[in-house]
């Protein structure tokens, strides 16, 4: 059983002239968790940052925008040398900085023109018919002259029977009017206008017949439509050609400020720091000879005595095996351990995937659901995706194993069955159903074992599968309370729920074997039991009594879920079957719908072989199993220093 | 007449067993559903505020889900009665 790595509490104490040279020795390590000073009565302050600090920050803000920009993702590292990107880093961050701001001035200022010219263009269209060039419109000096639209449709007699000086311009299609009148029969005019529905329109100020303009305008959209395209796709070369040195960059100033920073973290006096942390038992001698080498022994590295209280509050690191490491997955979902009790990612590793495959238990959709893991695995590289694909492959090996016991493969029985109505033939011929015993409830024992067929007897296992889930955490408990509190609250607290189990087991016993000898026996034992429960707990033990059977029947979801995945697949390869022989006359739409339909079916059922069994799986660690020791909570270590990726010393 | 024949239809012992086995799933399924309803908009409007919590509101989420697991047993435990 595995506990959270050992931690230690070293404290490094050194003049502020030695400051810098510790952090920078610090962080190199990557292994020092550094507890943020809060200031208090010690007469301690925290310090101020380094002077680069500013500096560092306006520039990572500076190469952020940018990134963010351009759209820079993270991919695969080119390592650069840090001095290398240093070097340069000002004058490429600004010339990067000004050509960029310079393109997309430009672009927004061509984008400005670009809205102008669809507004001019508009104003033209109206005009479109009339071939009339728009100087004509205005300087008049006895003429008025109307331009806009009308709603119903104008006929020159009307404007005739007013005035005989007058020049219509109409297009009944557009409904635009241009109507030059004498001044002194305008009123009249516009009243006949007014009554047509007339709204004017403006004039465009550029001169010029309609057509020719729309069409120079049309052509000077286009070229400004050009240039922004040509200006976006400097921006995008300018992403391929910068990618490394921002990504570079970014890691080298995120560094740089990290570092500059960590005096607002620690404590300092006149003329002295205290950087007070935890780093992992096994690297404490590797983090004195670090930092004493950086600072030519000048800084003062101990390791402190942890009280009981400060050892609650340690910092959590993992201490599992590569294999079983993914768990830690499942672990961080719920809750960090504490530093105190025990990680048990390495009984999930084992449970996790046994009850999953209890559930499951069927060699196709387990074959399935492995590939798709084992090909997500290898096509994504992500570091969040990994860990839960792995967790998926472990439950479908032992999927695969049950699948062999169930003796399943999508739903159809492997290996032949007798029953009532004669012998129904498996998928793999020759392979027979053997009765090993008979079970309870009149049901016979067989393998493989047809699940649908051997209700009760799986319900009994799966409850017993759980008192077994459900003693392994009282285990666990009892080793927690051991170390912390002793053997005595171990034994009262944790060991009295064994106690009243194996009471309740020798009392049945008697009681079915019609013992009463052995009847009084157990019952004695579980009185025993609650007892100690009741001393360890207080009143609030023997009220959670009915809670341990509630728990134990809780697995019973292990066949009632299994169950409901077996009938959907026995139901989808039903009617798939069912069509196929319904017309075996004519290989036709039948057989393709039956195809559809078994398809179909089945990526449904495999869909829900992810989220049913491993939901309900889950569920059991989470609720039964935690329930019985774990407590959680715990902060995640988490060392001053930072993993490069794109750039090295 | 319809009468005369009614019962003897309806209270046939297999019918009756499957009526009660029916009747335990589909109360506790309701009542699963009921519970769950309230507790995973509750869930999910603490995972509005703080993403971490769905690994906790998850599993306070489907704690009712025990209740119509027992519903399943009880109507197993009566069909092979």
């Amino acid at each position: 059983m595995s506990r959270p790595k050992e931690m230690t509490r070293a404290v490094i104490v050194g003049h502020k002239s030695i400051l810098k040279e510790t952090i920078d020795a610090l962080h190199d390590t990557n292994l020092f968790h550094i507890e943020d000073f809060v200031e208090d009565e010690s007469g301690f302050k925290i310090s101020k940052p380094f002077k680069n600090a500013e500096d560092a920050s306006k520039k990572l803000v500076k190469i952020r925008s940018i990134a963010n920009y351009l759209g820079i993702e993270s991919k695969k590292p080119v390592v650069q040398k840090t001095d290398y990107v240093l070097r340069d880093l000002d004058s490429k961050l600004n010339e990067l900085d000004r050509t960029i701001s310079a393109k997309t001035e430009t672009i927004s200022q061509l984008e400005i023109e670009l809205k102008d010219l669809d507004s001019q263009k508009r104003e033209i269209l109206p005009y479109l018919s009339i071939n009339l060039d728009f100087d004509y419109y205005r300087g008049y000096e006895n003429l008025k002259v109307f331009a806009g639209t009308v709603k119903g449709s104008l006929e020159e007699s009307q404007i005739s029977s007013i005035t005989k000086a007058y020049e219509l311009y109409f297009d009944p299609q557009s409904k635009a009017i241009v109507l030059f009148v004498a001044k002194k029969d305008a009123d009249k005019v516009y009243e006949l206008l007014q009554g047509l529905g007339f709204k004017e329109l403006r004039v465009p100020e550029r001169g010029g017949v309609p057509s020719e303009l729309l069409r120079f305008i049309e052509q000077k959209e286009a070229e400004v439509t050009k240039r922004i395209e040509s200006l976006r796709a400097e921006i995008d070369s300018l992403k391929v050609k910068y990618a490394d040195f921002i990504l570079a960059s970014d890691e080298v100033l995120s560094i740089e400020s990290q570092k500059a920073e960590l005096p607002l973290r620690i404590a300092t006096s006149a003329n002295a720091f205290i950087i007070d942390g935890w780093t992992p038992t096994e690297d404490f001698d590797k983090v004195v000879s670090v930092v004493n080498s950086a600072t030519n022994s000048k800084a003062y590295v101990t390791s402190l005595e942890i009280e009981e209280e400060e050892e609650e509050h340690a910092p959590v690191e993992y201490d599992n095996s590569k294999i079983v490491a993914p768990m830690q997955q499942i672990m961080d979902l719920y809750s960090r351990p504490k530093y105190t009790e025990i990680d048990p990612s390495s009984a999930i590793f084992i449970t996790f995937p046994l009850i999953y495959g209890m559930i499951l238990g069927d060699i196709g959709y387990a074959l399935i659901l492995g590939a798709m893991a084992l090909a997500i695995r290898t096509a994504v590289k992500s570091d969040a995706v990994k860990p839960l694909m792995d967790i998926l492959i472990y439950c479908q090996i032992s999927s695969i194993i049950f699948g062999v016991i169930y003796g399943e493969f999508l739903g159809f029985s492997l290996a032949s069955m007798h029953t009532e109505h004669g012998v129904v033939s498996g998928l793999i011929p020759g392979w027979n159903t053997i009765i090993l015993f008979e079970s309870i409830g009149g049901e016979e024992f067989t393998f493989p074992i047809h699940r649908a067929h051997m209700v009760m007897t799986m319900i009994a296992i799966s409850v017993l599968v759980g008192l077994l889930h459900l003693n392994l955490g009282f285990l666990f408990g009892f080793s927690n309370i051991a170390r912390h509190h002793g053997m005595k609250h171990a034994v009262l607290e944790k060991g009295s729920w064994i106690v009243i189990e194996l009471g309740a087991i020798v009392a049945a016993l008697g009681y079915v074997g019609g013992n009463s000898v052995l009847t009084y026996v157990g019952a004695g034992v579980l009185v025993l039991g609650i007892v100690m429960l009741t001393m360890g707990e207080g009143i609030k033990g023997p009220i959670e009594l009915p809670s341990l059977m509630g728990n134990a029947l809780s697995y019973a979801r292990i066949i009632a879920v299994g169950l409901s995945s077996i009938y959907i697949a026995g139901t989808v390869n039903d009617i798939a079957f069912g069509m196929i022989w319904a017309d075996h006359s004519k290989i036709g739409f039948a057989a393709v719908a039956a195809i559809l339909v078994f398809i179909l079916g089945h990526g449904l059922n495999t869909v829900l072989s992810i989220i049913a069994p491993g939901l309900h799986a889950l569920r059991l660690q989470y609720v039964e199993f935690f329930g019985k020791f774990y407590e959680g909570g715990g902060r995640k270590f988490n060392p001053f220093g930072y993993i490069r990726k794109y750039t090295e010393e | 007449m319809v009468d005369a024949v009614t019962p003897s239809l309806f209270l046939d012992a297999a019918g009756m067993k499957a009526l009660g086995a029916s009747i335990a799933i589909a109360v506790t399924g309701l009542a699963s559903a009921i519970a769950e309803k309230d507790i995973g908009t509750a869930a999910i409007g603490a995972m509005a505020e703080n993403e971490g919590l769905f690994g906790k509101g998850l599993i306070l989420t489907v704690i009712p889900e025990t209740i119509v697991i027992f519903g399943l047993v009880v109507a197993l435990l009566i069909n092979s009665a």
